[in-house]
């Protein structure tokens, strides 16, 4: 059953003034993460790309699942690519999450799929990935997502990804198509990236972030001795968005997101 | 009575060339195609047998073939092991490159990419010098091994792997008293590399074949016994009931 849309507040547009026509709306794809939602006036506009950027611990892993199961939830086939962890492993630790119904993997509405078995099955063996090989992975990838009605992806990570392609300009192309690819299949995707707790940069090699649709990034902050996780939406094409900065709370029913209160300084941040 | 100085069942190789030979050594047969060679590596595990464990290694002979060449000379084809190493390299690794091909060309559904990665398949990938060295390893006592041919090897390893797998086994019957030949084509490599298998070798046999008029003769040349060049000889070859068999008497082709 689709869950009711959560109302959310209307992107700002010029017209709004009175003065000049309204902007396009774009189709938004609902990340069912309330806060992040009220962040990006009603979601994620669809068919983008979004970079997931944050070290470790910081709640990147969380996001994309959560995103992966509310959209199932509203009938949107939704498919977790995963790279570092193994999918039994990943619905192990999602089963902890009162948000999380197994129901949506039997009946396929959320499919993990295990990024080395297709390295594997495609014969993609070599260290570094040549451009042919970087070709018959995005073609093997845009063809899973058409045939199976693919509307939500997670790849977690496009570091791992990225650490066999190598190349600034191979991880360029390889982004470019695949963006291209899925948008064309209207398919919106988060792409996790592994970085360092050293702010200013949100992926490996930097040119991810350029190509990329939009950028989310997560952080741990210290105040007071605590550890808090925080999230800001750096950019984000084709919707106007808050760059406040969220304090995110996991907890069993998903992801919670309040307000950033500047009344401590930070000891460290992004 | 078994002759522990039968090397490939041909009275008159084997009595001169073995007795000068240490009680582990490595052969190399080397002949053109259409040489015959390949019924002389047969020839030569046959000999061994009721004396020592006999290994056959085939890498391009389907095992029935090997099997009915055997039966055709009156061999016993049950008194060898032997083991297919194209047969092996086909299921472990050119399977695998067929559904590569069809993944890639095809592409992949939910299914297969569900389905457990395939034994064998990244985790142990197929090494054909781990394949026959690990069986040469397990062997402790004198043995008696042909690999017919290396030429395969030559296919999917470097040269200089190859002749590292040759010093293993040469290593290996100087060990524990073991009898290798091996088999290579004549003309199929560089020189260097043949040489590199000469140089290694305890004993070089090269069988040729030689037209003349409307058929071709034969001969059988003993082109190197270690320490023994007195033995290098070249004799007229005949295919007999039995297999080859030499003319010392007759001028060779």
């Amino acid at each position: 059953m689709e869950a009711p849309a959560e109302p959310v507040r209307e992107p700002p547009t010029t017209s709004q003034g009175g003065l000049m026509a309204p902007a396009t709306v774009l189709d938004r794809c609902a990340t069912g993460i309330e806060g992040l939602d009220k962040i990006l006036y009603g979601g994620v506009p669809r068919g983008n790309m979004v970079l997931v950027a944050g070290s470790v611990g910081t709640g990147k892993t969380t996001l994309c699942l959560e995103f992966l199961v509310r959209g199932a939830e509203r009938g949107e086939r939704s498919l977790f690519v995963s790279v570092t962890e193994s999918s039994d492993k990943l619905i192990q630790n999602l089963s902890t999450f009162e948000f999380f119904r197994a129901d949506l993997v039997t009946d396929g509405s959320l499919t993990f799929v295990d990024l080395p078995v297709l390295y594997d099955r495609l014969g993609l063996e070599h260290e570094e990935l040549t451009p042919d090989e970087i070709a018959i992975l995005i073609r093997t990838l845009r063809d899973l997502v058409r045939s199976m009605g693919v509307k939500r992806l997670v790849l977690d990570s496009l570091t791992s990804v990225c650490y066999r392609i190598r190349r600034d300009e191979r991880i360029r192309d390889f982004m470019l198509r695949l963006g291209q690819e899925l948008a064309d299949a209207g398919c919106t995707s988060l792409l996790v990236s592994e970085i360092g707790p050293t702010p200013g940069r949100y992926s490996l090699h930097g040119v991810e972030e350029a190509i990329v649709d939009g950028v989310i990034l997560l952080w741990n902050a210290r105040r007071q001795g605590d550890i808090l996780r925080v999230l800001q939406v750096i950019k984000m094409r084709g919707t106007p968005h808050s760059q406040a900065q969220y304090v995110v709370e996991l907890t069993p029913i998903g992801m919670l997101l309040a307000p950033h209160l500047k009344g401590g300084r930070p000891e460290n941040g992004a | 009575m078994i002759d522990r100085n039968r090397l490939f069942g041909i009275p008159e190789v084997d009595g001169p060339v073995a007795t000068a030979l240490p009680p582990g050594w490595f052969a190399l047969l080397t002949g053109g195609s259409a040489s015959g060679a390949p019924l002389l590596a047969k020839q030569f595990a046959h000999a061994g047998t009721g004396l020592l464990p006999v290994l056959f290694y085939t890498t391009y002979e389907r095992t029935i073939d090997v099997r009915r060449a055997f039966e055709d000379f009156g061999w016993d084809p049950t008194a060898i092991q032997i083991v297919n190493l194209a047969d092996e390299y086909y299921e472990r690794v050119l399977v695998r490159g067929l559904e590569v091909a069809t993944a890639r060309e095809k592409g992949l559904t939910l299914e297969q990419l569900s389905r457990a990665s395939p034994a064998g398949a990244v985790g142990s990938a197929f090494s054909l010098t781990s394949r026959m060295l690990s069986d040469l390893a397990s062997i402790d006592t004198p043995f008696r091994l042909v690999l017919d041919s290396v030429d395969f090897f030559f296919e999917v390893l470097t040269p200089n792997e190859v002749t590292t797998v040759a010093r293993q086994i040469r290593y290996r019957c100087q060990t524990i008293g073991g009898q290798a030949m091996i088999a290579v084509h004549s003309r199929a490599h560089d020189g260097r590399v043949l040489g590199a298998l000469e140089d290694l070798a305890d004993i070089v046999v090269d069988l040729r074949s030689v037209p003349h008029g409307r058929r071709y003769e034969h001969a059988l040349a003993v082109e190197k016994v270690r320490n023994r060049p007195d033995l290098h000889r070249i004799y007229r070859a005949e295919m007999r009931e039995q297999g080859w068999q030499v003319d010392d008497a007759a001028t060779p082709p």
